[in-house]
């Protein structure tokens, strides 16, 4: 390469922090967050992420999630939402909950 | 003393790769410049997982489209997501049933495919497949272009049998199916407007399997709603393969029986021998019925380019999966999704979307060398409109059987709308609007 020679340390320098930085096919590959993938059933309705939709559930609180899910499995005259939330186990409804508890 | 800005500058421009390998200058210290989108990448994703990968999707449909955005979205820059689509927008069948009450245009339910490639780095292509290799792993499509994968995605949808009398295109075209939203489903519109009092729409369900379970039902309701009002003495037959109602059976029983009484006229177990596209006549089991309309739904397979590349092990119409990531039985490396897979589930455009979703993160897993996801569920649910002012639904919630390796519903979250009502109709725009977001947006 034609640097001049005063670039050389900086190249250097730039080469180490590319190679500090997680390589794409090397160990440190990033495992899906848990209860996104069953989170993600809900996005149909409440969009991408729980943003928008019928009713954003993105950063709304994990505990109010699961209350309102577990209220929902109670009703007597089911109506659709409530037909979803007798589908999980209280397990599965905690990891929803706790994913949107985290979005933005 | 070179500056820093000018030196990142200077060593963007040498090409020297940081812009090809995606990892974008926020990699360094200093965080605060403007991120150069990377060749193949843009603006919207950045994350860098650490999972890379080639992934070719076959069809921009609910399912084509949702993968590739997932798989984006879920596996970051790394990922490199090719659409290959023939159309250049997506025409959404769900809500094209209110086009045949003049509820909606059909220009209003295209979906092109320009969030997925700003939003996402989807490339997206607009070309058809000519030949798929499942051993050198490549898509080609005509022209000649090659597109190499680690895996491939197919997501095609459903093509139609001829029908006995209806080879021809001209005869289709008189008896339009309107089954794949678009073209047929405006002529289908002004077949019914041109339609005098006291007419005769005629309408087929093919058997099971079909995509949309409820949706004949819904066009059934939805024409003889329109007719009542605007063609009195009009009359709907309903000529099903089925032995009975196939979905919400409650709801549209009422509906045939009370809503639309007099109008409806619901014929079970009817086998269609021949249909004579210039009298209008379709010969069955149950004698020969000439209508104004003929709109008769044949039945299905899955999209074309399964069976010519040797997927179709599903009774030589549907490819075989395994739910858990849908890669095909056949051929390894090759997944199906949505319409065209052989599986427990309905064919519909919300459970392809989640169908989507499961195969997205199962790909990543696969690339990433990591175990699948033991148990996914998927969901289905849908909204008919069942007068221009009335909504029904239903909808079921699917669980990963390890017994029987099936996604079966969970008995309780499976069910049908107690009645129609205004509020149920109301909330049908707002969850299509959604829906098409997940998938599109």
């Amino acid at each position: 390469m034609n640097h001049p020679p005063f670039m050389r340390p900086f190249m250097r320098g730039l080469m180490l922090v590319l190679a500090a930085t997680p390589a794409l096919a090397q160990t440190t590959v990033a495992v899906p967050p848990a209860g996104r993938l069953l989170a993600s059933n809900c996005f149909q309705c409440h969009g991408t992420n729980g943003r928008g939709g019928l009713e954003t559930l993105a950063g709304k609180s994990a505990s109010e999630i699961s209350k309102e899910l577990m209220e929902m499995r109670a009703k007597s005259s089911p109506k659709m939402m409530d037909m979803h939330a007798r589908a999980y186990t209280t397990a599965e409804i905690t990891l929803i909950a706790n994913y949107f508890a985290t979005q933005r | 003393m070179i500056k820093r800005r000018d030196f990142i500058k200077w060593v963007g421009s040498a090409g020297i790769g940081l812009a090809a390998g995606g990892y974008g200058l926020g990699a360094l210290a200093d965080d605060k410049k403007k991120k150069k989108p990377s060749s193949g990448s843009s603006s919207g994703v950045y994350t860098n997982t650490g999972i890379s990968g080639r992934v070719v999707v076959v069809g921009g449909g609910m399912g084509g489209a949702t993968v590739a955005k997932y798989l984006r979205l879920w596996g970051g820059i790394g990922v490199s997501v090719t659409l290959i689509e023939r159309d250049a927008s997506y025409t959404s069948n769900i809500m094209s049933n209110l086009v045949l009450n003049g509820s909606r245009a059909i220009s209003g339910l295209q979906y092109g495919y320009g969030n997925l490639s700003s939003k996402y780095g989807v490339k997206v292509v607009k070309g058809e497949v000519s030949s798929i290799d499942p051993i050198g792993r490549s898509v080609t499509v005509l022209g000649g272009v090659r597109y190499p994968y680690d895996r491939l995605v197919i997501a095609p949808g459903v093509d139609f049998d001829s029908l006995p009398g209806l080879e021809t295109a001209a005869a289709q075209a008189a008896v339009p199916h309107a089954w794949k939203a678009g073209p047929q489903t405006t002529a289908l519109r002004n077949m019914i407007t041109a339609m005098p009092s006291g007419g005769l729409f005629v309408m087929s369900i093919p058997a099971k399997p079909y995509r949309c379970p409820p949706g004949p039902y819904e066009r059934a309701c939805i024409v003889a709603d329109w007719l009542k009002a605007n063609r009195p003495g009009s009359k709907v037959i309903v000529l099903d393969a089925n032995p009975g109602i196939t979905a919400e059976v409650n709801g549209f029983t009422n509906a045939f029986n009370v809503v639309h009484q007099g109008v409806i006229e619901y014929h079970p177990n009817v086998v269609i021998n021949s249909v004579d596209a210039s009298t209008l006549t379709v010969n069955t089991n149950i004698g020969n019925l000439r209508g104004n309309v003929l709109n008769l739904i044949p039945p299905h397979r899955a999209g074309k380019v399964i069976a010519a590349n040797g997927l179709a092990d599903a009774g030589g119409r549907w490819t075989n999966v395994d739910v858990l990531s849908y890669e095909t039985r056949v051929a390894p490396g090759i997944h199906v999704i949505g319409d065209a897979a052989a599986t427990t589930q309905p064919k519909a455009g919300h459970i392809a979307n989640q169908e989507a979703k499961v195969c997205a993160d199962a790909i990543l897993r696969l690339l990433a060398g990591k175990p699948l996801d033991p148990a996914p569920h998927t969901n289905s649910a849908c909204y008919s409109p069942i007068t221009a002012t009335t909504a029904s639904w239903l909808t079921a919630n699917f669980a990963y059987d390890p017994a029987t390796a099936s996604m079966q519903p969970v008995a309780a979250s499976a069910g049908e709308a107690a009645a129609r009502s205004a509020d149920n109709y109301k909330e049908m725009g707002e969850w299509f609007t959604a829906l098409m977001g997940d998938s599109f947006a």
